[in-house]
């Protein structure tokens, strides 16, 4: 059995290791703390960790004000609560004033299963990709998240952190190479790459095991930071293998399957076809997360399926699609 | 009476009549701007930056400072006025009010041009900002205080009373809120649009400690700035009754002139009655 570890609980023993050596660093909770995974931290430095309540509109707000001051305020609560709800203090408080705060939305994707659309974040990624300057990351292990944490105490300005709550496996090694920006290619291949994020990350990696025994080279990158994307990983991508499988716990609509699309439909990259799996236009349903995955495609077994089909679809549509791209 | 000497009040007189023209000035410069409610808190402002904030131009970052958030951020022509003439950049600049690429937008923004402390300009949100820099300051050890300024029509933002409960649970008494209560919004009076009163009782209901004052008179004004905070412990409010579009005879008090787009002879009238030279726009330019 793989290692599986809580990705709260992960980010809360990571922003604890931080705030260690970054006396700076502070936990604010809109009575999120517990469930952010930050109990350790406000039991280790009461002073420095903030109640503000359920507030999610004025804790950004208060968050922007802190980091005037020098602070560097950590906000975790649900993820639809700090992105969604108080879109326009994220825009303007701490993306328009370029502040150094992170937000941290956890329980996001379809994590929430049991508790339906309201709980469930599958639009975070589309609107917060639209504020100019924010580091947009969704780490898919407990190590990317460690990695990530660290990396956001690191940078100079805003930063949103993407996790889930379900236990998810270890699948990097500790020192694994992370850079903000830099996606991470997990496993090599050359018919086809799954760029996946996030809290889907490691059913793409089950998804790309099974693939490669199936004779079918996958490869597989983790694109942990959908803003700024690594344009450079898709293209090679697109040159590497010609054709792309996303895959992500969050709408088709604006997410990493868009901003992959964005970057492929633009010179100078090489042409590639494309297709995505995650969840289409419209509110998720409710039940065991498992099943509900299982709902929108994003079973590993699924995921193979997928990706089976779409490099038999019909290869005169595909070489249509490049000669296309390649006469411009 | 206070103790508001007779040369401070001629002082801050004089300041708050040039914040005023230099209003007008950049109305004609940008073709038309928000001076109701920018005239309607002059006084105050003024009051505040050139008797209150401690404040060094010449090092406006300076981690001791006073801050000043304008939560109305369309008030701006005000804050403007204030921090060119109290030396924070060249009065000049006013007149670029409205240009493309003006560092003096119809909002204010911090990057643009220094003494500015928050992106203000979407109603509802420099109380939470202003909370976080008073807690922020306390948790560093720093005196500083930090002023507010509010219109009377944004309390009706929600997020102003998550901020108001907040700044009392965490008794940030360094904060001070002014209530620029000029009684009109956009579609009319205040009180007829969305009904804030009573005013004070929402306040103390939240845990801060209200005063209420004219807005237009300077004793008052600096009294209760200085006094504050009006208790240990509590966040203090001032709410101040004035006039929209003080100072211009032909639009005090009347809604129509929230956003300033002068008409016929309305900018020569303005300038009569500030007293501003018949050539005040040549000499200027």
């Amino acid at each position: 059995m793989r290692e599986k570890k809580d990705p709260r609980a992960t980010y809360g023993e990571a922003l604890l290791a931080v705030a260690e050596k970054n006396d700076r660093v502070l936990a604010i909770s809109a009575d999120s703390s517990s469930g952010s995974g930050m109990t350790p931290f406000r039991n280790r430095f009461p002073g420095r960790h903030i109640e503000f309540g359920i507030m999610e509109q004025g804790i950004l707000g208060f968050a922007s004000g802190l980091a005037t001051v020098g602070w560097i305020p950590f906000v975790a609560a649900i993820a639809p609560f700090v992105t969604a709800r108080p879109f326009e203090m994220f825009r303007n408080d701490l993306g328009y004033m370029k502040q150094n705060v992170k937000i941290v939305g956890r329980n996001a994707g379809l994590t929430y299963s049991d508790l339906g659309a309201t709980h469930q974040s599958l639009d975070d990624v589309a609107i917060l990709r639209t504020i100019p300057g924010l580091v947009v990351v969704c780490p898919g292990d407990p190590v990317e998240i460690r990695l990530a944490v660290e990396a956001a105490a690191a940078h100079e300005g805003p930063l949103y952190l993407r996790i889930g709550a379900p236990p998810i496996p270890v699948l990097h090694a500790p020192d694994v190479p992370f850079q903000l920006g830099k996606g991470i290619t997990v496993m090599d291949g050359s018919d086809v790459t799954i760029i996946s994020t996030g809290t889907a990350l490691w059913r793409a990696f089950d998804a790309c095991v099974m693939l490669h025994k199936k004779g079918i080279s996958a490869r597989l990158v983790s694109m942990h930071t959908l803003k700024p994307l690594d344009r450079d990983l898709v293209c090679d991508a697109a040159r590497g293998t010609g054709a792309i499988v996303t895959v992500e716990e969050h709408y088709l609509i604006g997410g990493l399957g868009s901003a992959v699309a964005e970057v492929i439909a633009c010179e100078p990259c090489p042409a590639a076809r494309l297709a995505m799996i995650g969840v289409g236009d419209q509110f998720a349903s409710n039940g065991p997360y498992d099943e509900l995955l299982g709902l929108y495609g994003l079973r590993a077994e699924q995921i193979v399926q997928k990706v089976e089909a779409f490099l038999r679809s019909p290869a005169e549509d595909a070489l249509a699609a490049r000669a296309s791209k390649g006469s411009r | 009476m206070t103790g508001l000497s007779s040369d401070e009040t001629a002082r801050l007189r004089d300041a708050a009549l040039q914040m005023r023209q230099n209003i007008v000035r950049m109305v004609r410069a940008g073709g038309g701007g928000h001076a109701g409610g920018a005239l309607s808190c002059t006084d105050i402002v003024a009051s505040l930056y050139f008797s209150v904030l401690r404040v060094d131009p010449a090092n406006p970052l300076w981690p001791g400072r006073d801050r000043l958030i304008l939560s109305a951020g369309h008030k701006c022509m005000a804050l403007y006025a204030a921090l060119a003439q109290r030396g924070f950049f060249d009065e000049k600049l006013l007149e670029t009010y409205g240009s493309l690429n003006s560092r003096l937008p119809g909002h204010p923004v911090m990057s643009k041009i220094p003494g500015v402390e928050a992106n203000t300009g979407a109603l509802g949100h420099g109380l939470s900002i202003a909370g976080g820099i008073a807690m922020g300051l306390k948790l560093r050890g720093l005196t500083a205080k930090v002023y507010v300024i509010m219109g009377d029509g944004e309390l009706a933002e929600g997020s102003n009373w998550e901020a108001a409960a907040a700044a009392s649970h965490h008794t940030l008494d360094n904060l001070v809120v002014f209530v620029d209560r000029n009684g009109l919004q956009i579609s009319g009076e205040t009180r007829g649009v969305m009904n804030y009163e009573p005013i004070a009782q929402r306040w103390t209901a939240f845990g801060w400690s209200a005063r209420q004052i004219d807005g237009h008179d300077f004793s008052q004004i600096i009294e209760a700035a200085r006094q504050t905070p009006f208790e240990t412990g509590k966040p203090s409010v001032v709410i101040a009754t004035t006039i929209k579009s003080k100072g211009l005879s032909f639009a005090e008090g009347r809604m129509e002139y929230h956003y300033w787009k002068p008409k016929a002879d309305e900018l020569s009238r303005a300038e009569r009655d500030l007293g501003m030279a018949a050539d005040d726009s040549k000499r200027r330019k």
